[in-house]
């Protein structure tokens, strides 16, 4: 027998060469996906399509019928937000109007804001949640590339990790991953400059760090996205500022930031192209960070 | 047949695992716990305990390989995972004896091993930030929780299907 028990063990150490090499081979920065991943991700991407139409159906009536409890409440509550509504549109309005003039005067065209938006559906959650990610609907076929950000009405909550033909990945600003980093501007009169990066789970917070020392950071001011990066539109919002730390050095600040989506309640998104191209460069916003 | 039959199960769990994690990803399950479905897993185990050790370790790779590529992006960790703990299944069932109760809790020893190894291989990875204490309290314990439930309801149904099947015919 010990022929037949050596068999085995060979197989089991090939297999963990195997195993270590092919965890090597997807933990490197890909362009894009091979053909076998893509064709295995469009294929379940269709059949979890099909399972998902009656499945959002059934939990969509369920949520408006509780919304229907709160529909007294809500209507109060609205109605009295509206008169300040109002205002507040024709002050948005006029300020369209003035930045547009004064664009046009400098002849200026770019902008780091003007942004395309691709409607897509949530057709999937990896189960796994060590890897916060989504799958979408929409994929090379209706325009969504690597990288591009992803937001819902509320807020930005990701972007792109991969993408097929018929479907796309969005990996999301909760999942941690060195490589998920968003360059963001706290807003208030003496802006600061950072990075998102980390999520803190149990509290359902992300991290700002790398925010200068001497910035004043007042508790709920809203927390942008700077556009810097080279991929992200400039002004989504990412939530408020709840926290304030020093670092352990004394060098930078980190903001602890209430994010303005709930990533676990996400079925419908926008994914967004920026209609300035940005340029290749991977040095984030570290410039702006004095 | 047989393979269509099983491999139409199998899909059905791997796409209800994901609109599983879709439909209960918030607070369902208390604040901050955190429930992972292994539906497709226990399949696997299910196969390979009343089906045959060569189905369950095939299924195993396969299914594997397809959530690597569609769920995580790391390719190899449950590609390599659920044949290896198939296979230690099946030497399992050869010592114990076959009554459905040490089949489910078998089940779900393998589950909660089939965790604690991911978990692991996570932390190694860097993808994962927890303390172990942490990691069995907000997400092993509700996670064997939930998965015992899942056991207990689909057990008898797939020990029918199964048998009905018959694999035992083409063991090793």
């Amino acid at each position: 027998m010990p022929q037949f028990f050596n068999k085995k063990l060979l197989l089991l150490l090939v297999s963990i060469i195997v195993l270590v090499a092919l965890i090597g081979f997807s933990l490197r920065e890909r362009e894009e996906l091979t053909w076998p991943e893509q064709f295995l991700k469009d294929t379940t991407g269709w059949v979890g399509n099909v399972f998902n139409k009656p499945v959002s159906g059934i939990t969509g009536f369920v949520g408006d019928l509780k919304d229907l409890q709160h529909t007294y409440d809500e209507n109060k509550k609205l109605k009295a937000r509206l008169d300040e509504y109002v205002l507040l549109k024709t002050q948005v309005q006029d300020l369209k109007e003035e930045n547009k003039d004064l664009r046009d005067n400098l002849k200026k065209e770019d902008d780091l804001r003007k942004y395309s938006p691709t409607q897509a559906t949530v057709i999937g959650r990896n189960p796994d949640r060590w890897h916060e990610m989504l799958t979408i609907n929409k994929g090379k076929r209706n325009g969504v590339e690597k990288n591009m950000a992803v937001i819902t009405s509320n807020g930005l909550v990701g972007k792109v990790k991969s993408v097929t033909n018929f479907t796309a990945s969005v990996q999301l600003l909760s999942s941690i991953d060195k490589a998920n980093r968003v360059s963001a501007i706290v807003q208030g009169d003496d802006k600061a400059y950072g990075l998102i990066e980390g999520f803190d789970d149990k509290k359902n917070l992300l991290l700002m760090k790398r925010i200068p020392y001497d910035k004043k950071i007042k508790k709920n001011s809203l927390v942008i996205t700077s556009g810097y990066g080279g991929i992200f539109p400039k002004g989504l919002l990412i939530g408020k500022v709840v926290d304030v730390k020093v670092d352990q050095y004394g060098l930078n600040q980190t903001a602890y930031i209430e994010p303005s989506t709930d990533f676990y309640d996400i079925n419908n998104v926008m994914v967004v192209q920026r209609e300035v191209d940005g340029e290749p460069k991977e040095s984030v916003g570290e410039d702006e960070v004095k | 047949m047989k393979h269509f039959i099983l491999s139409f199960i199998a899909l059905v769990f791997f796409v209800f695992e994901s609109i599983f994690a879709q439909l209960f990803a918030g607070d369902a399950f208390g604040d901050d716990k955190i429930v992972v479905p292994h539906f497709m897993m226990i399949f696997v185990f299910f196969l390979t305990m009343y089906g045959s050790r060569k189905m369950g370790m095939l299924y195993g790779a396969i299914l594997g390989l397809t959530y690597d590529v569609v769920y995580t992006e790391i390719l190899g960790i449950y590609m390599f995972l659920l044949p290896f703990l198939a296979y230690l299944i099946s030497k399992c069932m050869k010592i114990l004896q076959n009554n459905i109760l040490i089949a489910v809790l078998t089940a779900l020893f393998f589950t909660a091993i089939l965790e604690v190894v991911v978990f692991q291989m996570n932390i190694i990875l860097s993808f994962a930030d927890m303390g172990f204490g942490e990691y069995m309290e907000r997400r092993l314990l509700p996670t064997i929780l939930l998965n015992l439930v899942f056991i207990i309801i689909s057990c008898y149904p797939l020990k029918r299907i199964i048998e009905k099947l018959d694999l035992q015919g083409e063991t090793d």
